[in-house]
Protein backbone atom coordinates (compact mmCIF):
# COMPACT_ATOMS: atom_id res chain seq x y z
CA UNK A 1 0.00 0.00 0.00
CA UNK A 2 1.23 3.24 -0.37
CA UNK A 3 1.57 5.67 1.93
CA UNK A 4 -0.49 8.35 -0.18
CA UNK A 5 -3.27 5.89 -0.47
CA UNK A 6 -3.13 5.24 3.63
CA UNK A 7 -2.58 8.46 4.53
CA UNK A 8 -6.48 9.48 2.73
CA UNK A 9 -7.67 6.26 4.40
CA UNK A 10 -6.33 8.20 7.63
CA UNK A 11 -7.68 11.23 6.95
CA UNK A 12 -10.81 9.93 5.68
CA UNK A 13 -11.20 7.71 8.93
CA UNK A 14 -10.30 10.78 11.29
CA UNK A 15 -12.76 12.80 9.34
CA UNK A 16 -15.87 10.84 9.47
CA UNK A 17 -15.71 10.22 12.91
CA UNK A 18 -14.83 13.46 14.09
CA UNK A 19 -17.16 15.81 11.98
CA UNK A 20 -20.77 13.96 12.77
CA UNK A 21 -20.48 14.51 16.63
CA UNK A 22 -18.66 18.29 15.86
CA UNK A 23 -22.09 18.84 13.68
CA UNK A 24 -24.64 17.41 16.28
CA UNK A 25 -22.33 19.29 18.91
CA UNK A 26 -22.44 22.59 17.59
CA UNK A 27 -26.58 22.13 16.05
CA UNK A 28 -27.34 21.59 19.70
CA UNK A 29 -25.09 22.69 21.59
CA UNK A 30 -22.70 25.60 20.73
CA UNK A 31 -25.20 27.26 18.71
CA UNK A 32 -27.83 27.50 21.42
CA UNK A 33 -25.56 29.13 23.74
CA UNK A 34 -24.26 31.80 21.43
CA UNK A 35 -27.80 32.20 20.10
CA UNK A 36 -28.81 33.48 24.21
CA UNK A 37 -25.97 35.88 23.89
CA UNK A 38 -27.56 37.06 20.88
CA UNK A 39 -31.42 37.34 22.01
CA UNK A 40 -30.31 39.16 25.33
CA UNK A 41 -29.43 42.43 23.54
CA UNK A 42 -33.11 42.11 21.66
CA UNK A 43 -36.96 42.98 23.20
CA UNK A 44 -38.52 40.16 21.96
CA UNK A 45 -42.07 38.66 22.91
CA UNK A 46 -40.96 35.45 21.05
CA UNK A 47 -44.14 34.96 19.49
CA UNK A 48 -44.45 38.29 17.08
CA UNK A 49 -42.34 38.23 14.11
CA UNK A 50 -40.85 41.75 15.42
CA UNK A 51 -37.38 41.70 17.45
CA UNK A 52 -36.54 44.66 18.59
CA UNK A 53 -32.70 45.15 19.05
CA UNK A 54 -31.96 47.29 22.10
CA UNK A 55 -28.50 46.63 22.90
CA UNK A 56 -27.57 46.38 26.60
CA UNK A 57 -31.04 47.78 27.39
CA UNK A 58 -31.97 44.20 29.03
CA UNK A 59 -28.99 44.62 31.26
CA UNK A 60 -29.82 48.07 32.42
CA UNK A 61 -33.33 46.83 32.87
CA UNK A 62 -31.75 43.68 35.14
CA UNK A 63 -29.96 46.37 37.15
CA UNK A 64 -32.42 48.11 37.97
CA UNK A 65 -34.74 45.26 38.60
CA UNK A 66 -35.15 44.34 42.50
CA UNK A 67 -36.38 40.48 41.84
CA UNK A 68 -33.31 40.45 39.92
CA UNK A 69 -31.09 41.28 43.51
CA UNK A 70 -33.28 39.10 45.27
CA UNK A 71 -32.40 36.16 43.16
CA UNK A 72 -28.69 37.17 42.98
CA UNK A 73 -28.85 36.98 46.76
CA UNK A 74 -30.67 34.30 46.78
CA UNK A 75 -28.34 32.41 44.45
CA UNK A 76 -25.69 32.45 46.37
CA UNK A 77 -27.45 32.53 49.66
CA UNK A 78 -27.86 28.42 48.36
CA UNK A 79 -24.03 28.34 47.25
CA UNK A 80 -23.34 29.57 50.71
CA UNK A 81 -25.60 27.03 52.64
CA UNK A 82 -24.97 24.67 50.34
CA UNK A 83 -21.10 24.75 50.39
CA UNK A 84 -20.81 24.43 53.99
CA UNK A 85 -23.29 22.03 54.56
CA UNK A 86 -22.17 19.51 51.87
CA UNK A 87 -18.96 20.37 52.46
CA UNK A 88 -18.71 19.41 56.05
CA UNK A 89 -20.77 16.30 56.28
CA UNK A 90 -19.10 14.99 52.82
CA UNK A 91 -16.31 15.52 54.67
CA UNK A 92 -16.82 13.60 57.98
CA UNK A 93 -18.75 10.96 56.00
CA UNK A 94 -15.43 10.07 53.94
CA UNK A 95 -13.35 10.49 57.17
CA UNK A 96 -15.22 8.26 59.13
CA UNK A 97 -15.89 5.73 55.96
CA UNK A 98 -12.31 5.17 55.76
CA UNK A 99 -10.15 6.44 58.35
CA UNK A 100 -12.00 5.37 61.25
CA UNK A 101 -12.41 1.60 60.24
CA UNK A 102 -15.82 1.16 60.76
CA UNK A 103 -17.59 -1.81 59.77
CA UNK A 104 -19.98 -1.95 58.22
CA UNK A 105 -18.35 1.37 56.03
CA UNK A 106 -19.48 -0.21 52.65
CA UNK A 107 -22.91 -0.51 53.77
CA UNK A 108 -23.17 3.10 55.02
CA UNK A 109 -21.65 4.29 51.67
CA UNK A 110 -24.07 2.35 49.09
CA UNK A 111 -27.29 4.00 51.26
CA UNK A 112 -25.19 7.38 51.63
CA UNK A 113 -25.26 7.84 47.62
CA UNK A 114 -29.03 6.90 46.79
CA UNK A 115 -30.26 10.81 47.03
CA UNK A 116 -28.06 10.91 44.19
CA UNK A 117 -29.89 8.94 41.93
CA UNK A 118 -33.08 10.46 42.31
CA UNK A 119 -34.47 12.95 40.16
CA UNK A 120 -34.49 16.40 41.29
CA UNK A 121 -38.62 16.49 40.48
CA UNK A 122 -38.49 13.64 42.89
CA UNK A 123 -36.37 15.14 45.88
CA UNK A 124 -38.85 18.32 45.25
CA UNK A 125 -41.76 16.30 45.83
CA UNK A 126 -40.99 14.07 48.75
CA UNK A 127 -39.72 17.46 50.78
CA UNK A 128 -43.11 19.04 50.04
CA UNK A 129 -44.52 16.15 51.71
CA UNK A 130 -42.10 16.79 54.44
CA UNK A 131 -42.80 20.08 54.89
CA UNK A 132 -46.63 19.91 54.05
CA UNK A 133 -48.25 21.68 56.81
CA UNK A 134 -51.40 19.28 56.91
CA UNK A 135 -50.18 15.73 56.48
CA UNK A 136 -46.30 15.80 56.68
CA UNK A 137 -43.60 14.72 58.37
CA UNK A 138 -42.09 17.30 60.18
CA UNK A 139 -45.71 18.84 61.87
CA UNK A 140 -46.22 15.57 62.56
CA UNK A 141 -43.19 15.04 64.53
CA UNK A 142 -43.49 18.69 66.30
CA UNK A 143 -46.70 17.66 67.39
CA UNK A 144 -45.45 14.81 69.37
CA UNK A 145 -43.90 17.18 71.92
CA UNK A 146 -47.11 19.38 72.02
CA UNK A 147 -50.09 19.76 73.30
CA UNK A 148 -51.60 21.57 70.40
CA UNK A 149 -51.33 19.96 66.68
CA UNK A 150 -48.36 22.01 64.84
CA UNK A 151 -49.28 23.38 61.83
CA UNK A 152 -46.80 25.77 60.36
CA UNK A 153 -46.52 26.49 56.83
CA UNK A 154 -43.18 25.90 56.04
CA UNK A 155 -42.71 27.17 52.73
CA UNK A 156 -45.20 29.76 53.84
CA UNK A 157 -43.23 32.41 54.81
CA UNK A 158 -41.25 35.13 52.80
CA UNK A 159 -38.73 35.59 55.43
CA UNK A 160 -37.67 32.38 55.60
CA UNK A 161 -38.25 29.93 53.01
CA UNK A 162 -35.38 30.50 51.31
CA UNK A 163 -33.85 28.44 54.36
CA UNK A 164 -36.52 25.69 53.75
CA UNK A 165 -34.66 24.38 50.61
CA UNK A 166 -31.37 23.91 52.12
CA UNK A 167 -31.89 20.63 53.43
CA UNK A 168 -32.83 18.79 50.27
CA UNK A 169 -30.55 20.22 48.66
CA UNK A 170 -27.49 19.59 50.96
CA UNK A 171 -29.62 16.15 51.68
CA UNK A 172 -29.77 15.31 48.06
CA UNK A 173 -25.76 16.65 47.53
CA UNK A 174 -23.67 14.68 49.75
CA UNK A 175 -23.38 11.29 48.37
CA UNK A 176 -21.81 12.86 45.39
CA UNK A 177 -19.18 14.54 47.08
CA UNK A 178 -18.76 11.98 49.74
CA UNK A 179 -17.76 9.35 47.15
CA UNK A 180 -14.94 12.09 45.54
CA UNK A 181 -13.38 12.48 48.91
CA UNK A 182 -13.29 9.04 49.87
CA UNK A 183 -11.77 8.31 46.49
CA UNK A 184 -9.21 10.86 47.18
CA UNK A 185 -8.52 9.76 50.46
CA UNK A 186 -7.77 6.20 49.42
CA UNK A 187 -5.03 7.74 47.35
CA UNK A 188 -2.99 8.87 50.33
CA UNK A 189 -0.33 6.04 50.88
CA UNK A 190 -0.58 4.56 54.22
CA UNK A 191 2.75 4.99 55.21
CA UNK A 192 2.08 8.15 55.83
CA UNK A 193 -0.83 7.53 58.67
CA UNK A 194 1.68 4.70 59.73
CA UNK A 195 4.47 7.15 60.86
CA UNK A 196 2.43 9.74 61.93
CA UNK A 197 0.75 7.24 64.01
CA UNK A 198 4.29 6.11 65.37
CA UNK A 199 5.04 9.51 66.20
CA UNK A 200 1.41 9.49 68.70
CA UNK A 201 -0.61 11.41 66.37
CA UNK A 202 -4.20 11.23 67.03
CA UNK A 203 -7.10 11.41 64.64
CA UNK A 204 -7.64 14.88 64.96
CA UNK A 205 -3.93 15.48 63.89
CA UNK A 206 -3.76 12.95 61.33
CA UNK A 207 -7.13 14.70 59.83
CA UNK A 208 -5.93 18.15 59.91
CA UNK A 209 -2.03 17.42 59.39
CA UNK A 210 -2.19 14.58 56.25
CA UNK A 211 -5.93 14.12 54.76
CA UNK A 212 -7.06 17.53 54.38
CA UNK A 213 -4.21 19.14 53.25
CA UNK A 214 -3.55 15.50 50.79
CA UNK A 215 -7.33 16.20 49.47
CA UNK A 216 -7.40 19.62 48.94
CA UNK A 217 -7.47 19.63 45.38
CA UNK A 218 -10.46 17.24 45.35
CA UNK A 219 -12.17 19.55 48.17
CA UNK A 220 -11.35 22.67 45.83
CA UNK A 221 -13.27 20.84 42.83
CA UNK A 222 -15.96 19.98 44.45
CA UNK A 223 -16.34 23.57 46.03
CA UNK A 224 -16.06 24.84 42.65
CA UNK A 225 -18.62 22.49 41.27
CA UNK A 226 -21.32 23.12 44.19
CA UNK A 227 -20.96 26.56 43.27
CA UNK A 228 -21.59 25.70 39.12
CA UNK A 229 -24.29 23.27 39.44
CA UNK A 230 -26.01 25.39 42.43
CA UNK A 231 -26.31 28.95 40.40
CA UNK A 232 -26.85 26.72 37.29
CA UNK A 233 -29.33 24.14 38.17
CA UNK A 234 -31.34 25.46 41.33
CA UNK A 235 -33.98 26.29 39.24
CA UNK A 236 -35.71 23.04 39.50
CA UNK A 237 -35.95 22.41 43.23
CA UNK A 238 -37.13 25.96 43.65
CA UNK A 239 -39.66 25.44 40.71
CA UNK A 240 -41.13 22.22 42.23
CA UNK A 241 -40.85 23.28 45.84
CA UNK A 242 -42.03 26.96 45.56
CA UNK A 243 -41.73 28.25 42.22
CA UNK A 244 -40.23 31.48 43.51
CA UNK A 245 -42.67 32.49 46.11
CA UNK A 246 -43.89 33.51 48.26
CA UNK A 247 -43.74 37.22 46.55
CA UNK A 248 -40.32 35.73 45.06
CA UNK A 249 -38.60 35.22 48.37
CA UNK A 250 -37.58 32.31 46.75
CA UNK A 251 -36.54 33.33 43.41
CA UNK A 252 -33.40 32.45 42.08
CA UNK A 253 -31.83 33.37 38.52
CA UNK A 254 -32.95 30.24 36.85
CA UNK A 255 -36.44 30.40 37.76
CA UNK A 256 -36.64 33.95 37.06
CA UNK A 257 -35.23 33.27 33.25
CA UNK A 258 -38.07 30.43 33.09
CA UNK A 259 -41.09 32.79 34.52
CA UNK A 260 -40.03 35.85 32.10
CA UNK A 261 -39.33 33.42 29.63
CA UNK A 262 -41.82 30.93 29.37
CA UNK A 263 -44.49 32.69 31.12
CA UNK A 264 -44.06 36.42 30.68
CA UNK A 265 -43.30 35.89 27.09
CA UNK A 266 -40.16 38.18 27.57
CA UNK A 267 -37.73 35.70 26.16
CA UNK A 268 -34.79 38.71 25.22
CA UNK A 269 -34.87 40.03 29.17
CA UNK A 270 -34.93 35.95 30.03
CA UNK A 271 -32.32 35.25 27.85
CA UNK A 272 -30.00 38.47 29.19
CA UNK A 273 -30.79 36.83 33.16
CA UNK A 274 -29.15 33.54 31.21
CA UNK A 275 -26.19 35.85 30.54
CA UNK A 276 -26.00 37.10 33.80
CA UNK A 277 -25.31 33.62 35.42
CA UNK A 278 -22.70 32.96 32.74
CA UNK A 279 -20.94 36.21 33.98
CA UNK A 280 -21.67 35.28 38.03
CA UNK A 281 -20.17 31.63 36.85
CA UNK A 282 -17.14 32.98 35.41
CA UNK A 283 -16.76 35.92 37.76
CA UNK A 284 -17.23 33.17 40.84
CA UNK A 285 -15.05 30.91 39.63
CA UNK A 286 -12.12 32.86 39.34
CA UNK A 287 -12.47 34.30 42.44
CA UNK A 288 -13.36 31.16 44.16
CA UNK A 289 -9.94 29.60 42.53
CA UNK A 290 -8.14 32.82 44.03
CA UNK A 291 -10.07 32.44 47.72
CA UNK A 292 -9.29 28.03 47.49
CA UNK A 293 -5.48 28.82 46.27
CA UNK A 294 -2.80 26.89 48.69
CA UNK A 295 0.02 24.88 48.43
CA UNK A 296 -1.13 21.83 47.15
CA UNK A 297 1.06 18.82 48.05
CA UNK A 298 1.81 16.79 45.43
CA UNK A 299 2.89 12.72 46.47
CA UNK A 300 6.31 12.22 45.35
CA UNK B 1 -0.93 -0.78 61.17
CA UNK B 2 -3.98 2.17 61.53
CA UNK B 3 -6.73 0.82 64.09
CA UNK B 4 -9.26 3.74 63.85
CA UNK B 5 -11.28 4.91 66.09
CA UNK B 6 -10.46 3.35 69.58
CA UNK B 7 -12.32 5.52 72.37
CA UNK B 8 -15.47 3.31 72.25
CA UNK B 9 -17.73 6.44 73.91
CA UNK B 10 -16.17 8.46 70.43
CA UNK B 11 -16.63 5.61 67.98
CA UNK B 12 -20.21 4.39 69.18
CA UNK B 13 -21.07 8.73 68.97
CA UNK B 14 -20.24 8.58 65.10
CA UNK B 15 -21.70 5.61 64.68
CA UNK B 16 -24.83 6.85 65.48
CA UNK B 17 -24.58 9.87 63.49
CA UNK B 18 -24.01 7.47 60.39
CA UNK B 19 -27.31 5.38 61.50
CA UNK B 20 -29.25 8.88 61.46
CA UNK B 21 -27.61 9.48 58.46
CA UNK B 22 -29.41 6.35 57.00
CA UNK B 23 -32.44 6.60 58.14
CA UNK B 24 -32.73 9.94 57.03
CA UNK B 25 -32.38 8.09 53.51
CA UNK B 26 -33.71 5.19 53.38
CA UNK B 27 -36.88 6.08 55.35
CA UNK B 28 -38.00 8.79 52.39
CA UNK B 29 -38.29 6.22 50.41
CA UNK B 30 -40.30 3.51 52.67
CA UNK B 31 -42.19 6.35 53.52
CA UNK B 32 -43.18 6.51 49.48
CA UNK B 33 -43.59 3.06 49.38
CA UNK B 34 -46.24 2.77 52.58
CA UNK B 35 -48.19 6.19 51.41
CA UNK B 36 -48.57 4.56 47.71
CA UNK B 37 -51.09 1.82 49.75
CA UNK B 38 -52.78 4.54 51.77
CA UNK B 39 -56.47 6.09 51.08
CA UNK B 40 -56.80 9.87 51.26
CA UNK B 41 -58.29 9.04 54.98
CA UNK B 42 -55.36 7.68 56.05
CA UNK B 43 -53.37 10.97 54.81
CA UNK B 44 -55.44 13.14 57.25
CA UNK B 45 -56.04 11.27 60.67
CA UNK B 46 -52.99 9.25 61.28
CA UNK B 47 -49.95 10.31 61.72
CA UNK B 48 -47.62 10.72 58.71
CA UNK B 49 -45.40 7.22 59.52
CA UNK B 50 -48.69 5.16 60.35
CA UNK B 51 -48.10 2.12 58.44
CA UNK B 52 -50.76 1.92 56.03
CA UNK B 53 -54.14 0.16 56.74
CA UNK B 54 -55.17 -3.54 55.10
CA UNK B 55 -56.11 -4.27 52.87
CA UNK B 56 -53.20 -2.66 50.69
CA UNK B 57 -54.48 -0.06 48.16
CA UNK B 58 -52.26 -1.95 44.90
CA UNK B 59 -55.10 -0.48 43.54
CA UNK B 60 -52.60 2.98 43.26
CA UNK B 61 -50.50 1.41 41.00
CA UNK B 62 -52.55 0.21 38.73
CA UNK B 63 -54.75 3.80 38.61
CA UNK B 64 -51.63 5.54 37.93
CA UNK B 65 -50.85 2.97 35.14
CA UNK B 66 -54.06 3.33 33.52
CA UNK B 67 -56.18 6.38 34.60
CA UNK B 68 -52.83 8.81 34.62
CA UNK B 69 -51.07 7.15 31.59
CA UNK B 70 -48.08 6.48 33.15
CA UNK B 71 -47.92 3.48 30.92
CA UNK B 72 -47.23 5.92 28.33
CA UNK B 73 -44.40 7.94 30.52
CA UNK B 74 -43.02 4.93 31.27
CA UNK B 75 -42.57 4.24 27.74
CA UNK B 76 -41.51 7.99 26.99
CA UNK B 77 -39.09 7.43 29.14
CA UNK B 78 -37.48 4.60 28.48
CA UNK B 79 -37.03 5.18 25.05
CA UNK B 80 -36.01 8.72 25.05
CA UNK B 81 -33.49 7.31 27.70
CA UNK B 82 -32.16 4.20 25.55
CA UNK B 83 -32.07 6.64 22.03
CA UNK B 84 -29.87 9.77 24.15
CA UNK B 85 -27.97 7.01 25.56
CA UNK B 86 -27.13 5.01 22.61
CA UNK B 87 -26.62 7.92 20.22
CA UNK B 88 -24.42 9.86 22.59
CA UNK B 89 -22.53 6.82 23.24
CA UNK B 90 -21.77 6.12 20.06
CA UNK B 91 -21.11 9.75 19.08
CA UNK B 92 -18.58 10.29 21.61
CA UNK B 93 -16.91 7.08 21.40
CA UNK B 94 -16.01 7.56 17.99
CA UNK B 95 -14.77 11.15 18.75
CA UNK B 96 -13.15 9.82 21.88
CA UNK B 97 -11.28 7.07 20.15
CA UNK B 98 -9.68 9.88 17.66
CA UNK B 99 -8.71 12.38 19.65
CA UNK B 100 -7.02 9.84 22.11
CA UNK B 101 -4.94 8.13 19.35
CA UNK B 102 -4.51 10.48 16.19
CA UNK B 103 -2.88 13.92 16.43
CA UNK B 104 -4.13 15.83 13.59
CA UNK B 105 -4.19 19.73 13.21
CA UNK B 106 -6.97 21.30 15.63
CA UNK B 107 -7.06 17.74 17.81
CA UNK B 108 -6.06 19.70 20.76
CA UNK B 109 -8.04 22.41 20.09
CA UNK B 110 -11.68 20.30 19.57
CA UNK B 111 -10.13 18.22 23.16
CA UNK B 112 -10.14 21.44 24.92
CA UNK B 113 -13.77 22.68 23.15
CA UNK B 114 -15.54 20.18 24.55
CA UNK B 115 -14.26 20.05 28.14
CA UNK B 116 -14.39 23.94 28.40
CA UNK B 117 -17.83 23.84 27.05
CA UNK B 118 -18.81 21.55 30.64
CA UNK B 119 -18.21 25.01 32.41
CA UNK B 120 -21.07 26.92 30.72
CA UNK B 121 -24.29 26.63 32.24
CA UNK B 122 -26.76 25.26 29.68
CA UNK B 123 -29.45 26.88 31.56
CA UNK B 124 -27.94 30.38 28.63
CA UNK B 125 -29.62 27.63 25.38
CA UNK B 126 -32.33 26.67 26.95
CA UNK B 127 -34.57 29.82 25.28
CA UNK B 128 -32.65 29.56 21.89
CA UNK B 129 -32.84 25.49 22.30
CA UNK B 130 -36.55 25.83 22.36
CA UNK B 131 -37.08 28.47 19.03
CA UNK B 132 -34.46 25.78 17.20
CA UNK B 133 -36.79 22.91 18.26
CA UNK B 134 -39.74 24.81 17.39
CA UNK B 135 -37.72 25.46 14.10
CA UNK B 136 -37.11 22.27 13.20
CA UNK B 137 -40.33 20.76 14.08
CA UNK B 138 -39.25 18.61 17.14
CA UNK B 139 -41.25 20.12 19.82
CA UNK B 140 -43.14 17.59 20.91
CA UNK B 141 -41.32 15.07 19.86
CA UNK B 142 -39.27 12.04 21.44
CA UNK B 143 -36.53 12.57 18.63
CA UNK B 144 -36.02 16.37 19.47
CA UNK B 145 -35.60 15.34 23.30
CA UNK B 146 -32.71 12.01 22.24
CA UNK B 147 -30.75 15.00 20.05
CA UNK B 148 -30.87 17.55 22.76
CA UNK B 149 -29.86 15.26 25.69
CA UNK B 150 -27.40 12.89 23.24
CA UNK B 151 -25.95 16.44 22.81
CA UNK B 152 -25.60 17.36 26.30
CA UNK B 153 -23.59 13.75 27.02
CA UNK B 154 -20.90 14.50 24.68
CA UNK B 155 -18.39 16.44 26.98
CA UNK B 156 -18.29 14.11 29.93
CA UNK B 157 -18.61 11.13 27.25
CA UNK B 158 -15.57 12.33 25.40
CA UNK B 159 -13.64 13.44 28.62
CA UNK B 160 -13.70 9.49 30.26
CA UNK B 161 -13.56 7.51 26.96
CA UNK B 162 -10.81 9.53 25.74
CA UNK B 163 -8.64 8.65 29.36
CA UNK B 164 -10.24 5.08 28.92
CA UNK B 165 -8.49 5.21 25.27
CA UNK B 166 -5.41 6.30 25.99
CA UNK B 167 -4.96 3.73 29.07
CA UNK B 168 -5.52 0.86 26.57
CA UNK B 169 -1.96 -0.61 24.69
CA UNK B 170 -0.78 0.95 21.35
CA UNK B 171 0.13 -2.48 20.46
CA UNK B 172 -2.95 -4.26 19.82
CA UNK B 173 -3.54 -1.60 16.92
CA UNK B 174 -0.38 -1.65 15.61
CA UNK B 175 -1.03 -5.51 15.48
CA UNK B 176 -4.47 -5.08 14.00
CA UNK B 177 -3.09 -2.88 11.23
CA UNK B 178 -0.32 -5.07 10.44
CA UNK B 179 -2.54 -7.79 9.80
CA UNK B 180 -4.39 -5.75 7.54
CA UNK B 181 -7.28 -4.25 9.37
CA UNK B 182 -8.70 -0.91 8.39
CA UNK B 183 -8.83 2.09 10.78
CA UNK B 184 -12.63 1.49 11.31
CA UNK B 185 -12.19 -1.94 11.48
CA UNK B 186 -9.88 -1.45 13.97
CA UNK B 187 -12.04 0.41 16.06
CA UNK B 188 -15.06 -1.59 15.83
CA UNK B 189 -13.77 -4.77 15.92
CA UNK B 190 -10.91 -4.02 18.46
CA UNK B 191 -10.92 -0.70 20.66
CA UNK B 192 -14.68 -0.60 21.29
CA UNK B 193 -15.39 -3.87 22.45
CA UNK B 194 -11.93 -3.20 24.79
CA UNK B 195 -13.37 -0.28 25.98
CA UNK B 196 -16.03 -2.23 27.32
CA UNK B 197 -15.73 -1.40 30.98
CA UNK B 198 -15.64 2.84 30.17
CA UNK B 199 -18.63 2.32 27.88
CA UNK B 200 -20.63 0.79 30.24
CA UNK B 201 -19.67 3.57 32.70
CA UNK B 202 -20.42 6.50 30.74
CA UNK B 203 -23.52 4.86 29.40
CA UNK B 204 -24.88 4.11 33.30
CA UNK B 205 -24.36 7.36 34.63
CA UNK B 206 -25.92 9.05 31.15
CA UNK B 207 -29.11 6.48 31.78
CA UNK B 208 -29.39 8.32 35.24
CA UNK B 209 -29.23 11.87 34.30
CA UNK B 210 -31.54 11.54 31.05
CA UNK B 211 -34.43 9.49 33.09
CA UNK B 212 -34.33 12.34 35.57
CA UNK B 213 -34.06 15.12 33.56
CA UNK B 214 -37.09 17.79 33.74
CA UNK B 215 -35.58 21.42 32.55
CA UNK B 216 -35.37 20.58 28.98
CA UNK B 217 -37.95 18.10 28.92
CA UNK B 218 -40.46 20.64 30.65
CA UNK B 219 -39.53 23.29 27.85
CA UNK B 220 -39.37 21.28 24.51
CA UNK B 221 -42.61 18.88 25.50
CA UNK B 222 -45.64 20.31 26.16
CA UNK B 223 -47.95 17.71 25.07
CA UNK B 224 -49.07 15.44 27.94
CA UNK B 225 -49.01 12.36 25.26
CA UNK B 226 -44.84 13.19 24.87
CA UNK B 227 -43.93 13.84 28.55
CA UNK B 228 -41.30 11.82 30.38
CA UNK B 229 -41.92 10.13 33.66
CA UNK B 230 -40.22 14.16 35.94
CA UNK B 231 -42.58 15.93 33.64
CA UNK B 232 -45.56 14.03 34.85
CA UNK B 233 -44.54 14.15 38.08
CA UNK B 234 -44.11 17.62 38.17
CA UNK B 235 -47.91 18.28 36.61
CA UNK B 236 -49.47 15.79 38.88
CA UNK B 237 -48.02 17.75 41.95
CA UNK B 238 -49.55 20.74 40.68
CA UNK B 239 -52.79 19.00 40.08
CA UNK B 240 -53.31 18.00 43.94
CA UNK B 241 -53.83 21.52 44.32
CA UNK B 242 -57.15 20.92 42.98
CA UNK B 243 -57.64 17.14 43.62
CA UNK B 244 -55.96 15.53 46.83
CA UNK B 245 -54.70 11.80 45.58
CA UNK B 246 -51.56 11.50 47.80
CA UNK B 247 -51.66 7.68 47.41
CA UNK B 248 -51.68 7.26 43.69
CA UNK B 249 -48.99 10.50 43.59
CA UNK B 250 -46.83 8.56 45.78
CA UNK B 251 -47.56 5.59 43.61
CA UNK B 252 -46.34 7.41 40.71
CA UNK B 253 -42.98 8.47 42.70
CA UNK B 254 -42.35 4.76 43.59
CA UNK B 255 -42.73 4.01 39.57
CA UNK B 256 -40.44 6.89 38.47
CA UNK B 257 -38.08 5.42 41.38
CA UNK B 258 -37.40 1.98 41.27
CA UNK B 259 -36.05 1.53 37.89
CA UNK B 260 -33.24 3.74 38.88
CA UNK B 261 -33.23 2.08 42.37
CA UNK B 262 -32.28 -0.98 40.19
CA UNK B 263 -29.90 0.15 38.32
CA UNK B 264 -28.05 1.65 40.96
CA UNK B 265 -27.87 -1.73 42.94
CA UNK B 266 -26.56 -3.63 39.72
CA UNK B 267 -24.00 -1.20 39.36
CA UNK B 268 -23.12 0.65 42.46
CA UNK B 269 -18.98 0.28 41.71
CA UNK B 270 -19.33 1.73 37.76
CA UNK B 271 -20.94 4.52 39.16
CA UNK B 272 -18.78 5.24 41.46
CA UNK B 273 -15.99 5.31 39.08
CA UNK B 274 -17.99 6.70 36.64
CA UNK B 275 -18.47 10.11 39.03
CA UNK B 276 -14.73 10.11 39.65
CA UNK B 277 -13.42 9.73 36.63
CA UNK B 278 -15.85 12.42 35.42
CA UNK B 279 -15.42 15.48 38.33
CA UNK B 280 -11.64 15.44 38.37
CA UNK B 281 -11.33 17.73 35.66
Amino acid sequence: MNSGSSKLQRNIFIASFIIPTFVFYCIFTVYPVLQGLYYSMFDWSGMSQHKEFVGFRNFKDLFHDPIVWKAIGNDYFLVVGKVIGIMTIATFFAVALTRFRFKLAGFFRSIFFIPNILSVVVIGVLWNFIYNPQIGFLNGFLSLFTKDTVSITWLGFTSHTIWMLLPPTIWAGIGFYMILLIAAIQNIPDSLYEASELEGANQWHQFSKITIPLVWEQMKVSILNIMMTTLNGSFVIVWIMTQGGPDNSTQVMGSYLYQMAFQQYHFGYGASIGVLILVLSLITTVALQRLLRHETVELG
Amino acid sequence: MNLGIRNPVAKGFFYILLLLWTVSVIYPLLWTLLDSLKDNEQFFIHAPWSLPRFPLLWSNFSYVWSKYNFNTYFVNSLIVTVGSTVLGLLLSAMTAYVLARYTFRGSNFLYLLYIASMMIPFILALIPLFFLMNSMHLINTKLGLIFVYASSLLAFGIFVLAGFFKSLPKELEESAQIDGASHFGTFFRIMLPLAQPGLVTVAIINVLNIWNEYVVGTIIVNDPTQYTLPIEIAVMQQEMQYRTEWGPLFAALLVTIVPVLIMYILFQRKIASGITAGAVK
